[in-house]
Parts: C-alpha cells; sequence; structure tokens
C-alpha cells in the first residue's frame, strides 16, 4: 500500500513537470488589437486610396490654436484682450514668448503634418509597384505633395527659416532660408502639377473638392509672392484664370455660411461635416475660438464661442471710410461696447444700418469683457446648424484658398510690372469690387490692390500682415499702439524645439 | 548509529520519568480577552513530556512536582511557570506583535521575522478593522513608515499609494505596487472586505521584493487572507458597524457680500451690471442694501451626511485532517455628494484546506465581489466651488429651466448657467464590478518537514459593466441637454497563473536554510467593448438602452483586446548560521511575451549579523536583540505599454463632401520598450530593548530606476514614443518604534511612533534637460537635479503696496503694473520677468512623513490613538487657477477677505483687479501652497462583553467599539483637504470623517 502511495506521489510530480516545461512558447505571441505597418497588403492597390485619405485627415485636423497664430499680427484682427492665452495677445502686440505653448504646438501641428503626409507619399509608393495604373499614384502622391507644400509655406511665413522634412528618412539637421523653403515649393508644385487632375476641385468624383492642377498653381503663386518674382505669380494665376474653371460667389455674405461649401470660388478648403445628422458623428474645427463670448442666437441652446478674433478699429474704420457695405457686414459681428467704441469718433457718429449686434441672420451678440468685435467670416448663423447641433460654427468648412485671392494676386502681380494675357489688373480688381457692390477702377495702382486686398481678405490666413511684411510697410502694422520692426517679422523658435534640435540651438 | 543512540536516551528518559513521582497539573489557556486558546503546546521544560491545550483551551497533564511548564503557541509569548505545588494552573498568553520567531509570508513562503534580512512590515487584521473603509489599504495610512497612502473620499475608490516614492513617469498608472492576494497578482484590492484579511505585509526593500521580479518595482504588499486551523474548534463571527460620514474642513467661499465687494473692485462694467441684475432679480439684503438678498452657500447644498456599514458573518475551525472558513460580508457607502453616489460590495468566500494522505495536502480558495458603485459627477465640486453667491438655487421665474426651475446665472448675465444642481441630478454614473478568484493547490510532501513541493493553479476573472446616462434638462435658452445620452462598456478581465514551487528546508548542527525554486506561468486576457447613443426614452430606467437610442454614433463604437504571457523562474535560499549570521538571496528570470526583449532577470541578496548573539554584547543591558542587516537588488516594473517595436497604422477618418471616409495614418515612430529595472540598497537595524518592550527598525534605502520609460519626444511631430532613458532615484530613511508593556491591576499600553523621508530626484533624461508636463498655464516640469513632475513658475516677492514702490521698480513700470499686482523675483537679474525666471516651486510629494499610535487596554476597555501627518508637499490650487479662464466666478473666502485694497492691506494675494490681469495669473507660487498636515487619523474605544449571563443564560461574547476615523485635520492650505494624489486640486473629492459603531459576537 505504502509503495502504491509513494508511486502515486512521484507520478503526480513527473506529470506536472511535464506540464510545466510546456509554456514556454507563449511568449512570441504578437500584440494584440494593432496593425503592423509591415502586414500591409500593397498587392491590393484599391486600397492605394486609403493613406491619402489619411493625408487629407491630417490636414484638415487643425488644431485650433494653428491658424489663429498665423494670422493674428496682422493689422485687420486683434488677439482680443483680457482673460487667458495672454501670450497671445502679447504676440499680436509683437511681443513674443518663445516658451509660450501656443508656439510649439504651433510648430507641432503643422510640422508632424508635414511628416505625416510624408509617411503616406511612401506607403503610396509601397502600392505603386503593384499598380496597374501607376499615373493614379503619381496623382495621389502629387495631391499629397501640394498638402505639404501649402503646410510648409505657412511654417516659412511664421519663422523663416526651417527645416525642410525629407520624404523618407530623418529630418536633416539643416535650416534653409525662406527663400530656399519657397524655391523648394515652387519646385515640388511643379512636379505635381502635370500628374494632377485638370478639373475644379468639386469636379473631382474620387475626392470632392480635393487638390487638382490648381491648387498646386495657387500654391505655387503664393510662394512667389512671398519670394516678389511676380512675373511667376502672373505666370500661375493667369493659368487658372485662363481655365475659366473658376468664379466669385456672387453673395459675398453667404460664401462663408454652408452655401459657400465647395463653392465655385474655393480652391483649397478644409472639409468639415456633420453628415446632416443633430446628433452623432462630427468632424469639425474648432470655430468657437473665433465666434463672440457671448450671444443671444436665433435658435436656442447654441453655443457662443471664445473672442479670441477680433477685427480691428483700424480695420472698421477703413471699411467704412471706403463705404464698404457687404464686405464689412461679413467680416464683422458688432457688439454694443464694440459700437459705442467706434462712435467715440465723431466722424463716425452716423453709421449704415447694417452695423448693428443683431446680425441679418437674427442672431444678437451681446457684449463681453474679452473684445468688441468677432470674426464675421468664421461666424456660422444659428439658424444654419443643423438642427441638434449646438458647437458654434460646427458644420461649417473652413476656406483656404478662394479665387478671389487669385485675382488679387494677379491684379498686384500686373501691377508690380509682371505681364499676363489671362486677364488684366483692372478686369482683376472690378470683378471682386462688383461683387462687394463698388464701382470698377480704371488704371489701377499696386497701393489700390493692396486696400482692395485688405478689404477682401481681412481674417483670412495672415495674409495682410505677410503682404505687409513683405512690402516692409511696418507702419501700416505699428497700430492702436504697436511698434513693428524689421526684427519682430519672424516668431521666436519654440524654446522646447530649440531644446532639442541641434541646428536651432547653433542658431540661436 | 545516532538514531539509535536517539532512541535509547529517549526511551531511557520517559524511563526515568515514568520512575519518579507524578503529580496532576491542569487549567486553562487563554489569549487577553479570555478566550481558550486550543492547539497551545505544554511541555515540561526539559523533557519529551508535554500536551496540547483542547478546542476550549483546557490541558491536563502529569509532571514531576518540581517540574517548569512552558507553555507555546504560534503568535503569541511562550511563557514558564514552576508549578510550586499547584495542581490547576490558568494561563493568559500574550500575543507577540514584536515576537521575533513570528513567521511572516515572504512570497512563495515564509520566513521567521528574526531570519530576514529585509525590510517588511506586517499589520494584522485587528489593526486593520479599526478603520471603517471599504479599502483595506485605507487602514495602513500612517502607520507603515515608507508607505504612502492619500485617501479618497469617493465611496469605493481605492486609495492611491505608493512604496517608497515613485520610481516610474507619473501618470501612466504604472506607479502603483502589486499586490499579491493569497499568491494572486492584483493592481488593486478594492474587491476584498478588509476584515477578510488575516496580514498585510508590505515588502519594501528589494531583497523582500525581488522574488516577484519584474512586477516589483513599486513594492509589493502581500495579502493572506483568514484561514481556519486544524484542531480549532468552529467558530460563528458577527462583525458589523454602523456610521456616519461628515465633510470636514468645508472650504468656506466668499458669501454673497465678500462676492459684491470682490466685483465691484475688479473695475469691470460687465460684473457690476451682473450684480445689479441679480438685485434686480432677486431683491436687496435687508442688511446690506448694495448686496443682492441671495446668500447661497453651495457647499452646503451638495454636501450630506452620508452613511457607511459593515455586516460580515464568518465561519471557521478545523479537525485534525482538515480546515475551512467561510464567510458572507456586505458594506455600503454613500457618498457626501448629494446625487446618486454610492457604493454597495457584497461578497462571499471560502477557503479549505485538506489533508489527503500522509504526503498529500490539497486545498482551495475562492472570494467572489459583487460590487455596484454609483459614481459622482465629480465636476459638481468645481461647479460650486464658482456658483457665485448671489444665485439662488431655484428661480421660479426662470420658466425656461426644465424638469426642475433651477436659477441660471446667465439671467443675470453671467457667461455660464453656473448652477450644480443640475449636473448632480441629471446624471447617472453606474459600474459593477464583478470579480470571481479561485485558486486550488496541491502539496506533495516529498520528504516530511523538509521537502516539499506546491502546485497552485490561480484564476482571477473580472466582468466590468459601466453605464453613464445622462438625462435631458434644460436651466436656460442657451444651456442644458436636449437629449437623453448613454455610455455603456463591458470589459472582461481574466488573469490566470500557475505556480510551482519545490521548498527544502533544513536545520543541521548550527545551520539552517531554507531551499526555494519553482516556476510560474502566467496568461493575462482583457477584452472590451463599448457603445453609445443618443435619444432614448429616459423616463424609466427599464429603458435605458442603446437599443432603444434614435441615434447610435460611428465614433462611439469601438473595442479592445489585449493578451500577455509570461512565464518565470525563481528561486531562494535563506540560510542562517547559529542564529547569527544570516545570509538570503532570490532570483527571479522572467519572459514575458509583452516586449521584444523577453528575459529579465532579477537578483538580490541579503546579510544579516546579529550582534547580540555575538560574546562581546551577551551582556549588553542595553540590548535585547540586535541585528543589522544589507541588501541589494534589481526590480522589474512592467505595468507600462506593451511594447509595439514596429511601425504601426491606424483608421482615420475624414470628412469629404458629407461623407465620412475612412483613411489610413502610418505612424514611422514607433515605441520599442522594455520593462524598467529598479536597483536597490538597503541598510537596517532591527533591535528589541528595554526587555524587549522596546522594538526599533530602522532602514535607510536607495532606489534607482536605472532605464525609466519616459517620454521622448520625436522632433517634428507631436509624437513622444516610450524609450527606457530616465533614471530616476528615490531615497529615504524609515524608523519605526514600538513600546508595549502591561502594568498590574489588568492596565496594559502601547506606545507607537513611525517616520519617514522622502526624496525624489530626477538623475537623467536621455540628455533631455527636462520634460514639460502638466497644462501649458500651470506648468509642471521634470528637470534633471529635481524631482518628477515639480510645479515650475514664477517666485512672487509680495505685492506692490503703493505708487513709489512702482516708480522705484523698472520692472514694475515696463509692465505698467499698479499698486495691488505681484511683485517677481528676478531670477537672472536681467531687469525683465521672462520665462527665464521661473523656478521650480516644490513638489507634490511629502518629504517627510509620520505616525504616532497609542493604545490602552483596562480589564475589557481598550482605547486606541493613532495620528498622522506630512510636510513638504505642495499642492496647486487649480481651483483658484481657474479665473485665467473665467474671471467673473466665485473664489473662497480668505482670498476675499485678504485681497490687496489698499495699501498695507495684503503682501499675499493680489487687488481684485489684479486677480485678473494676466500679470497676476502667472504660474507662481501663490497658485502654489503648502499641503502639509496633521491629523488625528483614529480613535477607538471598545469595551468587551465577556462571560456575561443574563438571566442565567450566557451570551456570546462580544465586543462593542465607538470610532471616529480623521476627526480632525490641519491644514494651511486654502482647500477642502490636503490629500490630493496627484497634486493638482481642481475637483478632488473630499476626505469625510466617520463615526461608527461597532458590534462583534462571537458564537
Amino acid at each position: 500500500m505504502t509503495t502504491i502511495l509513494k508511486l502515486n506521489k512521484y507520478l503526480v510530480l513527473f506529470a506536472m513537470l511535464l506540464l510545466v516545461s510546456s509554456c514556454n512558447d507563449y511568449l512570441n505571441e504578437p500584440q494584440e488589437n494593432l496593425i503592423y505597418t509591415r502586414d500591409i497588403d500593397y498587392t491590393d492597390t484599391q486600397n492605394m486610396i486609403m493613406p491619402l485619405i489619411g493625408a487629407y485627415a491630417d490636414f484638415q485636423s487643425r488644431g485650433w490654436e494653428d491658424i489663429p497664430l498665423i494670422a493674428v499680427r496682422g493689422d485687420d484682427v486683434n488677439a482680443g484682450g483680457l482673460g487667458d492665452q495672454q501670450d497671445y495677445a502679447e504676440t499680436d502686440k509683437f511681443k513674443y514668448n518663445k516658451d509660450y505653448w501656443m508656439y510649439n504646438s504651433a510648430w507641432l501641428g503643422l510640422y508632424s503634418d508635414v511628416v505625416g503626409i510624408n509617411s503616406a507619399i511612401g506607403q503610396i509608393e509601397q502600392y505603386k509597384q503593384y499598380a496597374a495604373n501607376k499615373s493614379l499614384a503619381d496623382q495621389y502622391i502629387s495631391e499629397a505633395k501640394v498638402l505639404r507644400g501649402f503646410l510648409l509655406l505657412q511654417l516659412s511665413r511664421v519663422w523663416g527659416s526651417v527645416f525642410i522634412p525629407a520624404f523618407s528618412g530623418p529630418v536633416d539637421n539643416t535650416l534653409y532660408t525662406k527663400q530656399q523653403v519657397m524655391e523648394h515649393i515652387i519646385a515640388q508644385m511643379d512636379e505635381a502639377i502635370p500628374n494632377l487632375p485638370d478639373l475644379h476641385p468639386k469636379q473631382r468624383s474620387d475626392i470632392r473638392g480635393g487638390v487638382t492642377r490648381y491648387t498646386a498653381l495657387a500654391v505655387k503663386a503664393i510662394a512667389n509672392l512671398e519670394l516678389k518674382n511676380y512675373q511667376g505669380v502672373a505666370d500661375a494665376t493667369s493659368q487658372i484664370i485662363s481655365s475659366q474653371k473658376f468664379s466669385l460667389e456672387p453673395d459675398f455674405y453667404k460664401l462663408f455660411k454652408i452655401h459657400g461649401k465647395l463653392s465655385n470660388e474655393n480652391i483649397l478648403e478644409i472639409q468639415y461635416s456633420d453628415f446632416g445628422k443633430g446628433t452623432g458623428d462630427n468632424i469639425s474645427h474648432l470655430f468657437a475660438f473665433y465666434g463672440p463670448q457671448n450671444w443671444t442666437p436665433k435658435v436656442a441652446q447654441s453655443g457662443s464661442g471664445w473672442g479670441f478674433f477680433e477685427p480691428s478699429l483700424k480695420y472698421i474704420k477703413f471699411m467704412l471710410d471706403r463705404n464698404e457695405t457687404v464686405r464689412l457686414e461679413t467680416s464683422v459681428l458688432f457688439t454694443n461696447r464694440g459700437i459705442a467704441e467706434i462712435q467715440k469718433d465723431s466722424k463716425y457718429a452716423t453709421l449704415p444700418t447694417f452695423v448693428s449686434n443683431t446680425t441679418r441672420s437674427g442672431d444678437r451678440i451681446n457684449d463681453y469683457p474679452r473684445a468688441l468685435f468677432a470674426s464675421g467670416k468664421h461666424y456660422l448663423p444659428s439658424e444654419e446648424l443643423t438642427p441638434g447641433r449646438t458647437d458654434y460654427g460646427t458644420n461649417k468648412n473652413y476656406i483656404v484658398i478662394r479665387y478671389a485671392e487669385i485675382l488679387l494676386m494677379h491684379a498686384e502681380a500686373l501691377t508690380r510690372g509682371a505681364s499676363s494675357s489671362a486677364m488684366t489688373a483692372d478686369a482683376a480688381v472690378n470683378l471682386v469690387r462688383a461683387r462687394a457692390g463698388l464701382t470698377p477702377l480704371n488704371n489701377v495702382t499696386s497701393a489700390q490692390v493692396m486696400d482692395e486686398k485688405y478689404a477682401e481678405l481681412a481674417m483670412e490666413w495672415g495674409i495682410r500682415f505677410y503682404d505687409m511684411v513683405r512690402l516692409e510697410r511696418y507702419s501700416d502694422l505699428s497700430y492702436e499702439g504697436r511698434t513693428f520692426n524689421a526684427d519682430l517679422i519672424y516668431l521666436p523658435y519654440p524654446q522646447a524645439q530649440v531644446d532639442q534640435i541641434p541646428a536651432l540651438k547653433e542658431k540661436k | 548509529m545516532k538514531k539509535l543512540f536517539f532512541l535509547f536516551s529517549f526511551i531511557l528518559s520517559v524511563t526515568i520519568i515514568s520512575a519518579q513521582q507524578r503529580t496532576a497539573v491542569s487549567g486553562k489557556v487563554t489569549d487577553k480577552s479570555n478566550l481558550g486558546l486550543p492547539g497551545v503546546t505544554i511541555l515540561e521544560k526539559g523533557t519529551q513530556n508535554g500536551t496540547i491545550t483542547d478546542f476550549d483551551g483546557n490541558y491536563s497533564l502529569q509532571v514531576s512536582p518540581q517540574a517548569t511548564l512552558v507553555f507555546s503557541f504560534v503568535g503569541f509569548q511562550s511563557v514558564e511557570q514552576e508549578i510550586a505545588g499547584r495542581s490547576v494552573i490558568n494561563i493568559v498568553l500574550q500575543e507577540t506583535t514584536l515576537d521575533l520567531d513570528e513567521v511572516i509570508v515572504v512570497g512563495y513562503g515564509t520566513l521567521t521575522v528574526k531570519d530576514l534580512t529585509s525590510s517588511i512590515t506586517t499589520v494584522k487584521n485587528e489593526e486593520l478593522v479599526k478603520t471603517p473603509s471599504g479599502q483595506a489599504m485605507q487602514a495602513l495610512q500612517g502607520k507603515v513608515a515608507g508607505l504612502q497612502v492619500v485617501s479618497s473620499g469617493a465611496p469605493g475608490a481605492s486609495p492611491t499609494v505608493r512604496v517608497r516614492g515613485i520610481g516610474s513617469y507619473p501618470g501612466r498608472n504604472a506607479e502603483s505596487p502589486l499586490y499579491v492576494v493569497d499568491g494572486m497578482f492584483f493592481n488593486s484590492i478594492d474587491f476584498i472586505n478588509p476584515s477578510d484579511i488575516a496580514t498585510i505585509s508590505v515588502l519594501k526593500d528589494a531583497s523582500a521584493a525581488a522574488i516577484y521580479g519584474v512586477r516589483a518595482a513599486n513594492g509589493v504588499i502581500l495579502i493572506e487572507t483568514k484561514s481556519g486551523s486544524y484542531n480549532q474548534k468552529s467558530e460563528i463571527m458577527y462583525e458589523g458597524y454602523y456610521g456616519m460620514q461628515i465633510a470636514q474642513n468645508v472650504l468656506k467661499m466668499a458669501n454673497a457680500e465678500q462676492y459684491t465687494n470682490m466685483a465691484l473692485e475688479s473695475g469691470s462694467a460687465a460684473d457690476a451690471s451682473y450684480i445689479l441684475n441679480a438685485m434686480q432679480r432677486y431683491g436687496r439684503s435687508r442688511v446690506n442694501p448694495n448686496v443682492p438678498d441671495v446668500n447661497t452657500d453651495w457647499y452646503k447644498e451638495i454636501l450630506r451626511p452620508a452613511s457607511i456599514q459593515n455586516h460580515g458573518l464568518s465561519f471557521s475551525g478545523g479537525s485534525e485532517t482538515a480546515t475551512y472558513s467561510i464567510g458572507v460580508n456586505y458594506f455600503g457607502q454613500e457618498g457626501i455628494l448629494d446625487m446618486k453616489n454610492e457604493y454597495e460590495r457584497f461578497n462571499i468566500r471560502s477557503k479549505v484546506d485538506f489533508k489527503a494522505n500522509d504526503w498529500l495536502t490539497i486545498g482551495g480558495n475562492m472570494i467572489f465581489s459583487n460590487a455596484m458603485n454609483y459614481g459622482a459627477q465629480n465636476s459638481a465640486w468645481e461647479q460650486a466651488y464658482f456658483a457665485v453667491p448671489i444665485l439662488p438655487v431655484y428661480d421660479e421665474e426662470n420658466i425656461a429651466a426644465t424638469p426642475v426651475r433651477y436659477a441660471s446665472a446667465k439671467n443675470m448675465g453671467y457667461r455660464g448657467s453656473q448652477n450644480p444642481m443640475p449636473t448632480m441630478d441629471y446624471n447617472f454614473n453606474r459600474l459593477k464590478n464583478r470579480k470571481l478568484i479561485a485558486n486550488v493547490y496541491a502539496q506533495i510532501d516529498i520528504i516530511p518537514k523538509k521537502l516539499d513541493f506546491k502546485s497552485t493553479y490561480n484564476h482571477s476573472f473580472s466582468a466590468l459593466n459601466e453605464r453613464n446616462v445622462g438625462l435631458p434638462y434644460t436651466i436656460d435658452d442657451l444651456s442644458g441637454r436636449p437629449l437623453a445620452t448613454i455610455n455603456k462598456s463591458m470589459s472582461v478581465y481574466s488573469e490566470q497563473s500557475w505556480d510551482n514551487i519545490l521548498t527544502f528546508s533544513n536545520t543541521a548542527d548550527r545551520h539552517r536554510y531554507t531551499v526555494m525554486a519553482g516556476t510560474s506561468f502566467r496568461d493575462d486576457a482583457y477584452e472590451g467593448l463599448w457603445a453609445s447613443g443618443i435619444d432614448f426614452p429616459w423616463q424609466n430606467e427599464e429603458s435605458w438602452y442603446i437599443g432603444q437610442a434614435v441615434t447610435k454614433p460611428e465614433d462611439g463604437v469601438g473595442d479592445g483586446g489585449m493578451r500577455q504571457y509570461g512565464f518565470s523562474y525563481l528561486g531562494r535560499i535563506s540560510y542562517s548560521y547559529n542564529d547569527r549570521y544570516l545570509a538570503y538571496a532570490t532570483f527571479r528570470a522572467d519572459g514575458s511575451s509583452k516586449y521584444q526583449e523577453k528575459w529579465g532577470y532579477f537578483p538580490t541578496v541579503g546579510l544579516g549579523w546579529v550582534l547580540s548573539e555575538e560574546n562581546f554584547m551577551r551582556d549588553s543591558k542595553l540590548f535585547d536583540y540586535l541585528k543589522l542587516r544589507a541588501s541589494w537588488g534589481q526590480l522589474g516594473n512592467d505595468k507600462l505599454p506593451a511594447s509595439d517595436g514596429a511601425s504601426t497604422t491606424s483608421v482615420v477618418y475624414t470628412a469629404i463632401d458629407d461623407e465620412r471616409i475612412a483613411g489610413h495614418k502610418t505612424e514611422d515612430s514607433f515605441s520599442w520598450l522594455k520593462w524598467e529595472m529598479t536597483e536597490e540598497t538597503n541598510v537596517g537595524i532591527t533591535a528589541r530593548m528595554a526587555k524587549s518592550r522596546l522594538s526599533v527598525d530602522a532602514d535607510y534605502y536607495i532606489r534607482d530606476t536605472k532605464n525609466a520609460v519616459i517620454g521622448v519626444a520625436i522632433p517634428f511631430t507631436r509624437i513622444t514614443v516610450m524609450r527606457n532613458a530616465g533614471v530616476f532615484r528615490n531615497s529615504g530613511f524609515e524608523l519605526a518604534l514600538n513600546w508595549t508593556d502591561n502594568l498590574a491591576n489588568g492596565l496594559g499600553y502601547s506606545l507607537g511612533a513611525n517616520i519617514a523621508t522622502l526624496k525624489n530626484e530626477v538623475r537623467d533624461l536621455y540628455g533631455q534637460p527636462y520634460l514639460d508636463g502638466g497644462q501649458a498655464e500651470f506648468r509642471q516640469r521634470t528637470i534633471v537635479g529635481s524631482s518628477l513632475l515639480a510645479f515650475f513658475g514664477y517666485e512672487t516677492l509680495g505685492v506692490y503696496q503703493n505708487q513709489a514702490e512702482i516708480d522705484a521698480d523698472p520692472i514694475a513700470k515696463a509692465n505698467n503694473l499698479v499698486p495691488g499686482d505681484f511683485r517677481y523675483k528676478d531670477q537672472n537679474n536681467d531687469q525683465k520677468i521672462d520665462d527665464d525666471d521661473r523656478v521650480v516651486l516644490g513638489s507634490y510629494f511629502p518629504d517627510f512623513t509620520y505616525g504616532f499610535n497609542g493604545g490602552l487596554t483596562y480589564k475589557n476597555f481598550e482605547l486606541s490613538v493613532s495620528t498622522f501627518g506630512q510636510m513638504g508637499n505642495k499642492i496647486l490650487n487649480r481651483k483658484r487657477g481657474e479665473i485665467i479662464w473665467t474671471n467673473d466666478l466665485n473664489m473662497d473666502a480668505d482670498l476675499a477677505k485678504n485681497r490687496w485694497h489698499g495699501e498695507g492691506t495684503s503682501n499675499k494675494y493680489p487687488s481684485s483687479a489684479g486677480l485678473r490681469k494676466g500679470w497676476n495669473q502667472k504660474m507662481s507660487d501663490y497658485f502654489v501652497e503648502d499641503g502639509s498636515f496633521f491629523r488625528i487619523q483614529n480613535v477607538q474605544l471598545a469595551y468587551n462583553l465577556k462571560n456575561v449571563t443574563l438571566t442565567g443564560v450566557k451570551l456570546p461574547d462580544s465586543r462593542i467599539s465607538f470610532t471616529a476615523e480623521r476627526p480632525l485635520t490641519m491644514f494651511k492650505y486654502n482647500g477642502f483637504n490636503p490629500e490630493v494624489a496627484n497634486g493638482i486640486d481642481r475637483q478632488t473629492y473630499p476626505i469625510p470623517a466617520v463615526y461608527t459603531v461597532g458590534l462583534n459576537v462571537k458564537f
């Protein structure tokens, strides 16, 4: 009996040891719930569009601070004064803080998308080797390059000398001057243009509103403008104009509302959507940043904004002096406090009736401490919100480049000596003026074009600021207590980046 | 030959004894509460003659008339008694809290205290149950030097526990210690009923914890649940308490008059108009007609006294071949936030051991915990802080408010509705947490008493169902929730392990040693699924289902999953020579599927020298026992995320022509990680002095995380990838003193004290000078040479008092400052205040903690008091910081009263107008306050009812107790409570005082 028991004992022991030794193989199991890039099947070329959509998603998911930081320093717009984000307000006054989080965040926001788009290009190239239609792959790559070019352009406008991340491999530790960056962008656009569809973006069937040949031309024109290569500007804009695919949206007010989505006028826009439903999925931008902090919306429960983007008194008076109507009404939301501020100047004691704290869409803008005015171009009337949605401005698109800017760049280039057979400077300016309800001009001067740009493109992407910097019209930027000089053109590199990137450290 | 000699001498001695005259002795052995102790060994000194007590503690024995009896029992102090002619000897044994022969668990085995070379603190059940809490770890607050416990006031929430600082970058859920419950691994022990725990042992140093290898670096806390004992009379026990939780140190907010004053002094026309609107809407105060006739104390509105109760019934006992311990327990706790905020837990458990035959013991352990938690809507805390006192709770004229006519501050002109009541009324956050843990084991005695083999299979299975429902309401034309919302998630966790352990122990001559070797296999899996719905019939809870919702957003649907395997080899040697020299070593090799590098190796060694056993110390009057200890070891932390190890691609969505279109986003940067390795050196002493009445344990440690996982920013991307690249150090000194004595007349007392210091230091960050953390406006920075996530900002030097001071200071002039603004320290003396003038303002880690406790027993009365305090930690008063964004809200009374409002009125706070200026809103030491506090942690008075008969019927032995938990906390911080785990006080759930009445009855 004892022997049997003993035998059992060792049998049990032996069985257990045997089991234990079989457990080791599990250590090589892969992680769950991940797609490893190496596992992607590039022979399935139907998916070649996926990385491109990813690039559009990157471009669209703009952080709310990116564009305001790019745009706030012009004499068209102020930061709004009281409250938080003091260093944003200081930036508007040309007092820069290298440690301010917004600088770093905007830098990273723009660069991470450049790097993301580079990786999308790498992915499309992987598919390309198996693709039957190689030119489609080239088109996709070219679309991504245009988006990337636009982002690089913004980076260089804000910081001057910047890095150009290569399409593959690590970023080389070289700072390129603004001139070099613009030349790079122009070369990139030239590479891309032949591969891109000859369509208005809204005519595209695969990616409606996506990049076409004209988007690339527009980016190329802006890069040439930065270089003061006015013939280059005229050549690019001429091609856009001659295509006759673009026209101005007749109603300026509606251009910046739901009506303006994929308008004939838009050459590049960031698309957002609530998909027409009152609840659920919503891909949107934080338009609240631009909106008034206090309002009584026509549709109850509609959310107000944050009040961080205030049209300047200078701009409003400039517009009143010109007897502007629809453009002023569209660009500015007035509060009673703001109206009183305008009227302090006896010259403006009587104001046109549209200068009212109630918009034509029936929303009443109440006084709020941060600012006197809010941006009208970023305003979506509460009645245009999809019922059920309450976020300020949601479902609106963000217009990036529009035909009016092309016409005015074209006109400016011609007045500065460039030549074109596509359209005269007078014709271009008068197209824009006509839509604004203004009388035509003859023999327009550069100064008149610049005024027209100011009136037309205020609050849009800092176009005014970069024009003034390019033309060295620093006195225009020295307004309402500010003083601007050439040393203040570029923001300091974000300290967090300086601490990380040797080339920035050396430059310091 | 030797054996023969033994046998011979044994027979001889028995013969000799039996030849002598014998006398009978009998009696009863009891513990100090007069309960019979079964199984006590009674030996006639110097002989093999002896017996053990029966179930009731009775014994009888034949001994020689000159004999001395030795009574001994595990966990009690041995007692020697000369018979001296007596025939009845009743003995009361004292428990040996200080006893060096006490056996404690050390992970995959046990060890006696005297053989320890490491730092382990054990807390027993009777200490744990003094704290009325659902969370056992709460009871350890202030009791264990080097263990930081940060309470949480929310019902059902576990306290934050840190063993010897933080060795991993905070905020990744990777700092908490490992809990080992009866051999099973857990991240939290929120499912255990504290009174079911027999002991909690905190393994503090590397030498103690290293046997847990890759899971040990944050410290290990071993929990043994209660079990029965062999030959134990069956015992039925009721344990319960009922009590109330009362909010303590409720922060005083500015009242209507103070608030009105601040608003008017701010110089803002808008704010003045809101006050006017309030007076028009609600009338003027009769006391001060310039103040609206509303004075709401919002904290009073949202707080309530809340009940707490615990009831448990347990059965335990054992025969010669089996032991059992089974029980049921109910714990219920309401939250002090006046909404559906409560926690209930129902537990059942059983533990059995069975000696199947002379070589095989089998057993099993099962705990089922069924908890339901209605979580607080924590934003209510913040809203109550900010809501202006001139806003009433209700406003019958506010017809836009549905379904209840709550008042909205928007009606006075304010930006937000402010009223916290809808937040509490219309949110229901339910979490069901059901957990089953089960294990079975078989132990084979290969060589009896020497070599055994134990195989244990454990499975812990949890199902978490979370349902958060928001009901529709409006509070004014602009705010509310138009449609009902529901979010649901279900997760299942399954964690299995299989341990096989071989243990050999032997004593030969002066050598005593134990050798253990084993393997452990782990299989951890998780699966989760979640979805949400909008707009469903919400009137009845039966219809709170996503299926009933009109909209089910696509981006609200998701799932997750994880499966990880581990395999480990482990071993331990502990050796004692002549009880004088001790050596201890463990080794663990951990293999894991989580990382590309599969295997980690974690060794430790410990040495001990018992000086009191040396000849030169033998006659020491000072020390009864003195041991020097030193240990070194390496530990791992694998709580970090798994390493991706290669580029990954994820699905993203964008809008194209009002369609939601999917795309791919490929990340070329990826994490490449392994576990963190911590190396720790510990030196300490253990001493017993003054006839063993005083015990001293002191330790000094240095604990270096050699390859801490930190975010390494990839330039040009928002991505910070995780890399093993940081070096963090925690070091500190710990001292625990305990004095126990029994005086005549049934009076006994004990005194204890413990202190601990902690220094947390960052030593390397992969060459990066710092890592930024926290919110940009309230920067926390991890800087080499400073502590993790230290608060970082400006140092204030007071407030400018008059224009002369402004004029004299170029900085003040350059920034257009006025009297009532802060004066900041120009750290670099460049006559400018800019970001380069920021400095470290302090850390949220306390650098000194201390606890005192005392106990007094007199006859049937017991009184105990414990206190706890900490010093040196800072709290970011983030509530005050909110003024950066919205400057017309309420503020605390201290700020309102002590604001600068004229020369000499304050050098601490700016003026009301100044509070709203960017200059004064910079992150500075104005926002970062001292978090030191001292607290009376626990006071308990108990009365033991024993052998009481009522009308001839013997009543069961009972114990009645009155407990005050945290009745008094003293601190300077301008907040509700100074216990804030991460140092950022924004909407921390306040920690209430608890008063309970308890009853234990033993049948």
